[in-house]
């Protein structure tokens, strides 16, 4: 029996690790930045298909597109918000206002960047096999890449934590998390830290898009699923905070694996059943305040 | 004088509508088939908008919805085949999604900002995935055929729709419960603390529009044909009145109605004519299209219309 | 000024609207051409099956057809070029109606292919029937469409009716003597799900586990770890490539095989399936299909076609029916020698034709029967028919090899 818990609980921690990447990368751009990002799943598209092409045409390690991918896409989400999302933050009469517009832009570099994948790759679904073989412990299997993949997703997690709390731009990240307004009165210059948090935002995006490419195959369409995921995640970990969008993954991964054990049916069922009633219970998150 | 300005601008603002309704009913007369279905989606995509924006328009909540209540109203016409007259099908539609809406509304509407948005794009998603795993493995049977009607007659029943939904919106704005519902997106607390009952502004009218965007999804499943819940439930439909209306501008009645015609028309232009590339210009223009019009289509106009009387008055 | 600026544009809108429907509607050319219209999914979520599996296919007849001039008409005396005219239906269903119906009515062309995917199949089927316009099934295939009964929709693929019973038998011989059978939550997988049942029950073998999962679903290990728990000999999977290429590959990482390892939609992709995993991963596991190039000349030289065009091996299910049934086409329309729709859809519902795959007719249904194959397997690089009877070109593998242990 609690050989089977283990079981699923480390299963559910393994698909959890990913969903906690790529929430606390939207994190930073929706509840810092403010972006209502529905291209987040486009740039972990870009990440997979860019660590893909690494290991199929170069042969490249996977794990070493982690540093490949992550500064290049980090820089093509500062560039976006630096020239694009600081214009309409700018020229929006308000917060709500920012929202919209800010998402109708978003809508428009999905549609690009899909499109511009679909020219470059081909529609057609793509993988690779790295790391697929059992790993036997505690009397059960698991997956040699999945636990790869969980282990680089907690290590970055960690990493960010431990810069948030610890270095002067974290600490700047955190007070535009909490009040903008604020912040910018007290002399941080807030467009570089919403766009530096942009930036770290598409960075965990295209990490997860290396980190997914290990055990899931990928096509340019896969973005907005995960998305969608992410979205769910950042409103049960309470908007704006990054240690519960990390948590909210996790416990998103669990839940699914413990319905799917139960009843595979209704495994995405669950998912948005307990979002909703989380947020009718307690509409600002597991961390929120 | 100055009254006889007023008569004749009210008489113009009134008669112009009718006169393009008019024309718009005298249409499959000489109209080729296509442009009767071409614009049938078209007005589809109007209701959805205005509809939308009947509630998060005044009150500032951005609702995900749309596609959940235009997903009832698709779902009820695939339950029901042909078996009711149109109409009636389109009636027991566009109720069913009234109910969901006053049922989700009366739950939900506590919730402010961020949170609503969250919720309603939860509600899409969940009832996709509840109404599949009933389907699979309750009824043992997915996906339903939807006999097709006439075009033409699928035209006239969803220009019907937009008329009353007009016409309900007028009434709405006219009246102390518009302005009930202006007040609360002003500052709801401060409506609450003058006697509105926020509460009960918010979820009839949050039903209203519902009810128009079911009876538009029970009118279009006769178009698809064919409906399964992913068919029926699409989360991008969600997404589609936001951004139509953002597209035409929000500060005016007739913004979205514009934006969303001039959307769903150049969606349809591109992709007939680019098929491997309209995703791209589609978002290019987008993306430049907020850049430059903040406010919308109806910004552009204002902006348009202000440098021309400007320049005229240089002029005199 | 309000209200001057919105009836001003909505006329407008009106009125420009007239005149590009208007002036579409003129243009109508001398027929020196055949146009087909398509409108199949080139973006979305299903545009990844349409490269792997049928699309391709399309355009190489197109191709083929005008390197030999075109398709001799009679009414016109001379040969016509053919035109493949393709929309994107955004793999919305709403999106494909519209536009199947544009090809119809705007564009007048002269015959319409197939949308991708069952239920689009479905809608397209009524919309082509209710303008008396041919549509010759591509991917995609159910029972429940063959209860509609329209007299200008043709069936070419294969599907559960056929497929289960074909399943169950070799399951018998080979002596499978329990199964799990997972589905996915649509009509591909609800059908495949309860097609499959009822055979093996007849066969005598016994279904220990039969479980639906959503489509978009992360993680089927505890699928896989409950069926090994029950000890079943066979694992059967009713999928979409996602489902399919997922399950494979829990399956390879977590070292859990069964004797037999039977996937609906996905193995019979050679560039997707076989070279994702690697030829001696894939070896014995079974796909619904199934052809290779054995199977006839006419499918040898489909091969060869297909790859020197596209790069890539042809899919090992639909491609060599749909190539056959767009030959037994042309031949329809040249026998008929009019482009006139009723003309030629009697002479496709009565004539056998030669093609690629043989003789190629349709039953009193429309349905073509003299499928090349129900279910393939991969064995050592090629995926073998193993029906049993006379289109078998290699004995089933049973049991399957364990997933090889390799490390990297």
């Amino acid at each position: 029996m609690i050989v089977r818990v283990l079981d699923i609980g480390i299963a559910g921690l393994l698909l959890g690790g990913i969903y906690a990447l790529i929430a606390v990368g939207l994190t930073l751009q929706y509840g810092v930045a403010r972006v209502l990002n529905i291209a987040h799943g486009e740039f972990i598209m870009i990440g997979a298909f860019i660590t893909w092409s690494l290991y199929i045409i170069f042969g490249i390690n996977p794990l070493l597109s982690l540093a490949i991918c992550g500064p290049a896409i980090f820089t093509i989400g500062f560039l976006l918000y630096r020239t694009l999302f600081r214009r309409l933050r700018i020229s929006s009469a308000s917060p709500a206002a920012f929202e919209g517009s800010s998402m109708l832009a978003c809508f428009g570099l999905l549609f690009i960047i899909q499109n511009l994948a679909i020219l470059i790759w081909g529609a057609d679904i793509k993988g690779y096999s790295y790391l697929a073989f059992p790993i036997r412990f505690w009397g059960q299997t698991f997956a040699a890449n999945r636990l790869i993949t969980l282990g680089f997703a907690l290590a970055i997690g960690l990493i960010f934590y431990f810069f948030l709390t610890w270095s002067r731009l974290g600490k700047a990240i955190r007070a535009a998390a909490q009040d903008a307004a604020a912040a910018e009165l007290m002399g941080i210059n807030i467009d570089q830290v919403l766009a530096l948090c942009f930036g770290f935002g598409a960075l965990m995006a295209g990490l997860g898009g290396t980190l997914l490419s290990m055990s899931y195959k990928i096509q340019p369409t896969m973005g907005l699923e995960y998305t969608v995921i992410a979205l769910i995640v950042i409103v049960l970990g309470g908007l704006g905070s990054i240690p519960g969008s990390f948590i909210g993954g996790l416990l998103l991964g669990l839940v699914g694996s413990i319905v799917t054990y139960i009843q595979p049916g209704l495994s995405l069922v669950a998912y948005y059943l307990l979002f909703m009633l989380l947020l009718l219970a307690k509409p600002t998150g597991i961390l929120g305040k | 004088m100055d009254i006889a300005r007023v008569i004749s601008k009210r008489s113009s603002a009134l008669w112009a509508p009718f006169l393009i309704l008019i024309l718009l009913a005298s249409l499959p007369l000489c109209a080729p088939q296509y442009t009767i279905i071409l614009l049938t989606t078209i007005f589809m995509y109007i209701v959805i908008t205005v509809s939308w924006t009947m509630f998060s328009g005044p009150t500032g909540y951005i609702s995900l919805a749309p596609a959940a209540f235009f997903g009832v109203g698709v779902y009820t016409s695939a339950l029901l085949g042909l078996v009711l007259p149109l109409p009636a099908i389109i009636g027991i539609g566009g109720l069913a999604s009234f109910c969901l809406a006053l049922f989700v509304g009366a739950l939900t509407l506590r919730l402010r900002g961020t949170y609503f948005v969250m919720f309603t794009f939860g509600l899409v998603e969940l009832l996709l995935h509840f109404v599949l795993w009933w389907e699979v493995n309750i009824t043992g049977t997915t996906g339903r055929v939807v006999p097709t009607v006439n075009n033409t007659k699928v035209f006239y029943f969803m220009l019907i729709i937009f008329v009353i939904l007009m016409f309900a919106l007028y009434t709405i704005r006219g009246s102390r419960f518009g302005l009930a519902l202006e007040a609360i997106g002003q500052n709801e607390d401060a409506a609450a603390h003058t006697g509105v009952n926020v509460t009960m502004v918010k979820v009839i009218t949050f039903a209203i529009s519902a009810f128009f965007m079911g009876a538009a999804g029970a009118l279009m499943a006769t178009r698809w044909t064919y409906i399964d819940p992913k068919i029926a439930f699409n989360p991008l439909l969600s997404f589609m009145p936001v951004l139509m209306a953002i597209f035409g501008g929000m500060g005016q009645l007739y913004g979205p109605i514009i934006g969303a015609a001039i959307f769903a028309y150049l969606e349809e232009f591109l992709i007939t004519r680019f098929p491997y590339y309209y995703m791209l210009i589609f978002g290019t223009i987008m993306v430049i299209a907020i850049v430059y019009m903040p406010e919308g289509l109806v910004g552009l106009i204002r902006r348009l219309l202000k440098s021309s009387t400007e320049g005229r008055h240089a002029r005199t | 000024m309000k209200s001057k600026v919105l009836p001003g544009i909505l006329a407008f809108a009106v009125a420009a609207l007239f005149m590009v429907s208007s002036a579409e509607a003129k243009r109508r050319p001398a027929k020196d051409k055949i146009v087909i219209g398509q409108a199949i999914a080139l973006s979305g979520p299903l545009a990844g099956g349409v490269a792997i599996a049928g699309g391709p296919i399309y355009e190489l007849w197109v191709e083929e057809v005008n390197k030999n001039g075109g398709i001799y008409v009679k009414e016109y005396g001379k040969k016509l070029p053919v035109v493949l005219k393709r929309y994107d239906d955004k793999s919305d269903i709403g999106t494909m109606t519209n536009l199947l119906e544009k090809l119809i009515l705007n564009d007048k062309v002269d015959f319409v292919f197939p949308p991708w995917g069952t239920a689009w199949l479905y809608a397209a089927a009524q919309i082509a029937n209710k303008y008396h316009y041919i549509l010759i099934g591509g991917p995609g295939g159910a029972l429940k469409l063959k209860e509609l009964k329209l007299p200008y929709f043709f069936q070419v693929l294969n599907f559960s009716e056929t497929q289960a019973p074909g399943l169950a038998g070799i399951f018998k011989e080979v002596g499978v003597k329990s199964v799990a059978v997972i589905y996915r939550g649509d009509l591909h997988g609800v059908e495949y799900g309860d097609a499959m049942v009822p055979y093996f029950k007849k066969k005598g073998i016994e279904v220990k586990m039969k479980k639906s999962y959503p489509p978009g679903i992360k993680d089927l290990s505890p699928l896989l770890k409950e069926a090994k728990s029950l000890g079943v000999d066979a694992f059967c999977a009713a999928s979409y490539p996602d489902g399919g290429m997922l399950l494979t590959g829990q399956s390879i990482e977590l070292g859990i095989n069964f004797n037999a390892f039977f996937i609906t939609v996905t193995p019979f992709s050679p560039n997707l399936y076989r070279d994702t995993f690697g030829v001696d991963v894939v070896e014995g596991v079974m796909g619904g299909g199934a052809w290779n190039a054995k199977s006839s000349p006419g499918a040898k030289e489909l091969v060869d076609k297909y790859v020197s065009r596209f790069g890539v091996e042809p899919d090992y299910w639909g491609a060599l029916y749909y190539w056959s049934s767009l030959q037994h086409f042309q031949q329809a329309i040249e026998k008929a020698g009019t482009l006139d729709q009723k003309k030629i859809r009697d002479v496709m519902a009565t004539s056998t034709f030669q093609t690629a795959l043989g003789p190629f007719w349709y039953d009193k249904n429309r349905y073509f029967v003299n499928h090349p194959g129900e279910i393939g397997q991969w064995q050592k690089g090629v995926f073998e028919v193993i029906d049993p009877g006379e289109k078998r070109t290699a004995p089933p593998l049973y049991p399957k090899p364990p997933w090889p242990k390799k490390k990297k």
